[in-house]
């Protein structure tokens, strides 16, 4: 039921920008087109005369880039998740997170970039990519690349950009790490109310491990968390949950605490 | 703009116009791939996903995705595989041999599926098969986790993921050249009921209580014989509408193309109540395309009740088509009939309405206030009992005086409880295609468990006589009660009757959730009392139920809820006290158990409850109480399904034997290891196992009628043509078997089709657990009548000198005691074409003065998690009494279903509103149906009993899974926690309350 007036497949980013900056057109990136589509079909999304399917642009791709992992935006979570570089990150946290992002049919379609830019509150593997501390690659009208850390991504995106620009990418740095994950749910594959993503590094400082008991030296684990605001944050900051029916702002709060004692206690318990 | 592009599908070329924002789901369907569904807007369901690559010469690059999620313009040059190209292995079509045009090829997996059982409704089938062969393609020996993820991502409705899991595991085994395991269904008979009767004996009473038969005919010889004795019926025949489901084929109501079709749509209430001061439809009608607006403006007023019910609708009739006003969130406002879906949208969203609102109440507590604001004002709802108290219905029923014996009592206890809103949530939502056919006769369409009853009803509405109405139902994509309602189709009707032209209204998922049925709410309040020795004096149940807007089913859901409340336990004395009120939401109606599963929520609660302090043990006290063999049922006279009801005394039950099989399967000696219910290595884990006892209706008493008409062919095949309505239950495949058994040949003998109005005999549709026991007396009548037929003709001038009462029907031949037979093709052939030339043919009714009940056992075990209150169900076991089990992968597929949704409801589905009335959840995952990848273990023990008024000894299986999940999970979390929780659903936060309070 979707109302499209126009479909662009551009082959270069400049044709992409040329397609996005005309204020009158009222057009709008497509990734994956998992939410977007959904978006469109339901009327949830009325404000739009013309979809910019970034396919054409070459941006599924992972590379190691140094001490980085540079993933192109295009690249679906499937994707992400099946490479041996991503896959294996930090015992494997991208994938155990990414089943919670939807089933095989979702994960399939939905892109790296669709997450990043949705930050919805409750995806887990958002919560993964800020406590593996992933940044965001996005580049302006002007070929201007700017590379943010995640966490101060989501606050500014959209609407800073009024000059239109894309993601095209995140960097996730390489290097032996641990992580933990904790989550509440209605059922065990939904997604989650409250969820925690704990990550520990094994370089400099913070080598030293914390007690399976989740004591000890708590600022070497780096923990991100689901539920507790608009988008997944880090879990050091003030929390002031909305709440609906599936947790109230105490509950979620009450089981912050939790989650994060967990998810650090289960990072700190692997091995590195 | 139209732009053309191209796609490689099934490995033909495709080059195709699309429009910009067409969806590749629908683009599939303009190519007539049916196999792919739609289910909702936003992927959740996954019943349109299909194989899919851009780089189609690496074959393992193809990525299984949802058609719906994609633009058709994403799409272009990319290949695709549907269901349909599973088919065909190698070879294209024209190289196909004769042989293998004529007998359809299927492959290991569809084999499975259908061996298995894995198909119900089938409307989820295609995508399911589809995610499973492409599982196997890349893992050839998968695990069962590695399946269950797999198929996650295509929710079903109907069977509980087991035997589809099971399907594909087998297929595997298959494949890999190894001996699938045998299909194991765990069927065994209870040992209290005695002897079965054998095929020379009549029951006990011949077939006493199926009524005087004064309106339907007498049965003339029983063939009704027992296990092991069958050759059909107690076996696990593969469903007679397998093959087309699994092979994806255009079998529902959306798989037909019709020349000059519009597509309808529905504008809907923003707002809870309010009156609708003017509505603009100028711009909708002003565009290019938009054929009809209607609203209530435009369409006679004529009163209705919408629940699917047998003559005359129970009260209160308080609906119109369209109304000037609106009642909730979701009502309907205005309709819209355009060339596309997308004109119908926009032409929706054109329409201009002012609206007046007006205060609006949410719960019956607000609503029964005085001063609170009142829904039905209008003048001409009809039957109503208290229109300015917002009482939609009171029920009030008595026998003996409960004051005096719980006066008298020995003890006494009171408790409460509360259920919630929950919706059917069928994978195919509500669809009708409506047209006039070529004699001016309206042709209906629809996605309907009761096409008689929407014959009948939507005749005054659009001012047409019954006959010139005819209703198709072709398959449907389950219902649950959900679609025991007249809904959409008067408004489709409206639309052909405006244009002259073919019109499709489907919902959508929002639609669904918004603007369909739902379950009722209640609150219920028991009141009990023993005497010394435990055993129940007196209950007095009072209820205050939710109907929302309307009020359809509220008077018999509520009925059958006083009436389950007060029969599971034998009481001398018991009071039903209920009101059903009207509030500002969307509309309950019928959902599978009826009424039942609220009311054994609190009383299974209640009774353990009641144990505990009255200081026994819960099961021992239930077992003391429980209504058994030869005892009445005295609620049963007072509560008919909203008229006087019938006597009623149990004849079977295997309760006692469901117990103990059941306790056995869930490990209930676990409760006493201490090590097992608080693990030490994990702490906040505690650990508990519940039971809850069910009893259920099979159809109702004196109402539920059936008929079936059988017609023998020239090749000694069968004809069978029944109003009933598979759902996807395999109701169709049990009433073949029936008559194949009474006919004496295979299944494959008996071409059976449902329903038309204009073809197949009256049937009260798909409801109640009826359809085995009320549709298979019809049938079983019928086929006798056709087997004297059948003898009569063949002793007459086939046999020489035989009383055609000493022949019999066995191996597709007439057979006498002397050995001497006839092949029934002989017979066919002589009767229609040699000498006495007739069609032998009958049709039979049936209607039943009993409701024989099914019981049951149904345990869980499960897990709480004590610092966040996550529940965690490990097993859920049920143990049934069915009677006989037509046929045992179907029935022991109805009770993984149904106990799947029984899960939903106390566990995860729920329908939040927000303070202005508004539905918070439009969407698969917010409302949270169960996935395969997250489901306990299921077990299912059938326990045998005869009983003697249903044929074959059958009783109904249908809703009896759904009554004993939340009662046995409330048991099973006070017996880890030893806190109680009076409410569903159980979700974490709710548990954690909980055990907080009890903490504090």
């Amino acid at each position: 039921m979707a109302i499209l007036a126009e479909y662009h497949k551009p082959t270069s980013l400049p044709q992409a920008f040329e397609l996005l900056s005309d204020p009158a057109s009222r057009r709008v990136p497509l990734a994956g087109g998992a939410h977007l589509v959904g978006a469109l079909e339901t009327r949830q999304r009325r404000d739009i005369e013309g979809v910019v399917d970034l396919a054409g642009l070459g941006l599924s791709f992972i590379e190691q880039d140094g001490a980085y992992l540079h993933v192109g935006a295009m690249t679906t979570i499937t994707d992400l998740t099946e490479h041996p570089l991503p896959a294996e990150l930090a015992g494997g946290i991208l994938p155990s997170t990414a089943r919670y992002e939807g089933p095989l049919n979702l994960r399939n379609a939905a892109t790296l970039g669709g997450l990043v830019a949705l930050a919805e509150p409750d995806s887990e593997t958002y919560a993964a990519l800020l406590a593996l501390n992933a940044s965001v690659v996005t580049v302006d009208l002007n070929g201007q690349e700017t590379i943010s850390p995640l966490q101060e991504f989501a606050d500014a995106w959209p609407a800073a950009s009024q000059a239109p620009s894309l993601i095209t990418g995140i960097r996730l740095p390489l290097g032996q790490a641990a992580a933990g994950h904790a989550r509440i749910a209605r059922t065990p594959m939904d997604r989650c109310i409250v969820a925690a993503v704990a990550v520990i590094r094994a370089d400099g400082k913070s080598a030293r491990l914390e007690p399976a008991d989740g004591g000890g030296n708590t600022a070497s684990a780096r923990v991100a968390l689901c539920g507790l605001g608009p988008h997944p944050s880090l879990a050091d900051g003030p929390h002031s949950p909305d709440g609906d029916f599936k947790g109230s702002p105490e509950y979620r709060l009450a089981m912050a605490g939790v989650v994060v004692r967990r998810a650090r206690a289960a990072a700190g318990a692997t091995q590195l | 703009m139209p732009s053309p592009i191209t796609l490689t599908i099934n490995g033909s070329l495709h080059s195709i116009d699309i429009h910009p924002g067409e969806l590749l789901r629908t683009t599939l369907r303009r190519l007539r791939v049916y196999s792919v569904k739609h289910a909702d807007e936003t992927g959740e369901s996954g019943a349109d996903a299909i194989l899919f690559t851009r780089t189609p010469e690496d074959a393992t690059s193809y990525r299984l995705v949802n058609c719906g999620l994609i633009l058709a313009a994403q799409a272009d040059g990319a290949s695709i595989i549907s269901l349909e190209g599973l088919e065909e292995e190698s070879e294209d079509s024209a190289t196909r041999s004769r042989e293998e045009a004529l007998s359809p090829r299927l492959s290991a997996l569809q084999q499975q599926f259908i061996e298995c059982g894995a198909i119900q409704c089938g409307y989820c089938t295609p995508a399911q098969m589809l995610a499973a062969q492409h599982l196997l393609d890349k893992d050839p020996q998968p695990s069962e986790a590695a399946v269950r993820a797999a198929i996650a991502g295509i929710l079903c409705r109907c069977t509980g993921y087991l035997k589809p899991v099971q399907a594909v595991l087998r297929t595997a085994a298959q494949l890999q050249g190894k001996t699938p395991p045998p299909l194991e269904i765990d069927v065994r008979d209870a040992p209290a009921t005695g002897e079965w009767p054998t095929p020379d004996e009549l029951p006990p009473d011949g077939w006493r209580g199926s009524g005087p038969d004064t309106q339907t005919q007498t049965r003339s010889v029983p063939v009704t014989v027992a296990p092991p004795q069958t050759q059909v019926v107690n076996k696990a025949e593969p469903k007679v509408d397998a093959v087309k489901l699994a092979k994806g084929r255009p079998v529902f109501t959306d798989d037909v193309e019709m020349p000059g079709m519009l597509y309808g749509g529905l504008l809907t209430s923003p707002v809870a109540h309010a009156r609708i001061l003017s509505i603009d439809t100028s711009a909708a009608l002003a565009l290019p395309g938009v054929h009809a607006v209607q609203t209530y403006a435009d369409l006679p007023r004529v009163i209705y009740a919408s629940g699917g019910q047998s003559y005359p609708q129970p009260p209160p009739y308080d609906q119109v088509c369209l109304d000037s006003k609106v009642r909730y969130v979701g009502d309907r406002v205005a309709t819209v009939a355009a060339e596309t879906p997308e004109l119908v949208q926009e032409a929706l969203e054109r329409i201009k309405v002012e609206y007046e609102e007006l205060p609006a109440v949410y719960s019956p507590e607000d609503a029964m206030q005085p001063g609170a604001p009142v829904i039905h004002d209008e003048d001409d709802a009809q039957m109503i009992h208290d229109a300015k108290g917002n009482i939609a219905v009171k029920l009030r029923v008595d026998h003996n005086d409960v004051d005096d014996a719980l006066a008298s009592a020995a003890f006494v206890f009171e408790s409460e409880y509360r259920v919630h809103q929950v919706q059917q949530s069928s994978i195919e939502p509500h669809i009708v295609i409506t047209y006039w056919d070529e004699d001016d006769r309206l042709v209906i369409r629809t996605s309907t468990q009761v096409p008689f009853h929407v014959r009948r009803m939507v005749a005054p509405l659009l001012g047409l006589p019954v006959r010139r109405i005819r209703v198709v139902k072709p398959r449907i994509g389950g219902g649950f009660g959900g679609k025991q309602e007249m809904l959409i189709e008067d408004l489709c009707a409206h639309l052909t009757i405006a244009t002259g032209r073919p019109v499709k209204f489907e919902y959508t998922r929002k639609l669904e959730f918004t603007s369909a049925r739902t379950r009722h709410p209640q609150r219920l309040r028991f009141r009990s009392g023993v005497d010394a020795t435990g055993k129940l004096v007196a209950m007095d149940v009072r209820v205050v139920a939710d109907t929302g807007a309307y009020g359809t089913h509220g008077l018999t859901v509520q009925m059958v809820t006083g009436f389950r409340a007060l029969s599971t336990y034998w009481l001398p004395a018991a009071r039903f006290d209920c009101d059903v009120v009207y509030t500002n939401k969307p509309v309950p109606g019928a959902f599978r158990g009826y009424g039942a599963p609220q009311a054994l929520f609190g009383l299974e609660q209640h009774m353990e409850e009641m144990a505990l302090a009255f200081g026994m043990d819960p099961v021992e006290f239930k077992r003391i109480n429980w209504v058994k063999e030869g005892q009445s049922l005295p609620m049963a006279v007072a509560m008919g399904e909203g008229r006087e009801g019938f006597p009623q005394t149990v004849e079977s039950s295997g309760l006692a034997e469901c117990v103990e099989t059941g306790a056995a399967s869930i490990g209930w000696d676990r409760r006493n290891d201490p090590e097992w219910k608080a693990p030490t290595d994990r702490p906040h884990i505690r650990r508990g196992i519940g039971l809850a006892i069910c009893m259920h209706g099979t159809g109702i008493a004196g109402l539920d009628m059936g008929a079936a008409s059988i017609k023998l062919n020239d090749d000694g095949s069968f004809n069978l043509l029944v109003g009933a309505t598979d759902l996807g239950t395999g109701s169709d495949t049990v009433l073949a078997q029936i008559a194949a058994e009474a006919l004496g040949v295979p299944l494959e003998q008996i071409l059976i089709y449902s329903s038309d109005t204009d073809f197949t005999p009256f049937d009260t549709g798909a409801y109640a657990s009826s359809t085995t026991y009320i549709s298979g007396g019809a049938v079983l009548k019928a086929a006798e009548d056709v087997s004297r037929q059948i003898r009569r003709h063949a002793a007459a001038h086939l046999f020489d000198g035989v009383d055609a009462n000493q022949l019999w029907l066995e191996g597709q031949k007439v057979v006498a005691p002397d050995g001497q037979s006839v092949p029934l093709e002989t017979v066919a052939l002589h009767s229609i074409h040699q000498e006495e030339q007739h069609q032998i043919m009958a049709t039979a009714s049936h209607m039943s003065y009993v409701s024989p009940p099914p019981f049951a056992a149904q345990y869980v075990s499960l897990e709480v998690d004590t610092e966040t209150g996550q529940v965690t169900v490990e097993k859920a076991a049920m143990a049934v009494d069915c009677g006989i089990a037509i046929n045992p992968v179907t029935a022991s597929g109805q009770v993984e279903g149904g106990m799947t949704q029984a899960l939903g409801y106390a566990l995860c589905e729920e329908m939040p509103y927000d303070p202005n009335g508004k539905l918070q959840i439009d969407r698969f995952g917010d409302y949270r149906i169960l996935a395969a990848d997250e489901m306990p273990q299921l077990d299912t023990v059938l326990v045998q009993t005869y009983e003697p008024t249903g044929p074959f000894g059958a009783k109904a299986i249908a809703e009896i899974p759904m009554d004993g999940m939340a009662p046995a999970i409330a048991s099973a979390i006070f017996d880890a926690t030893g806190v109680r929780i009076r409410q569903i659903p159980f979700t974490p936060e709710r548990v954690w309350r909980a055990l907080q309070r009890e903490e504090s």
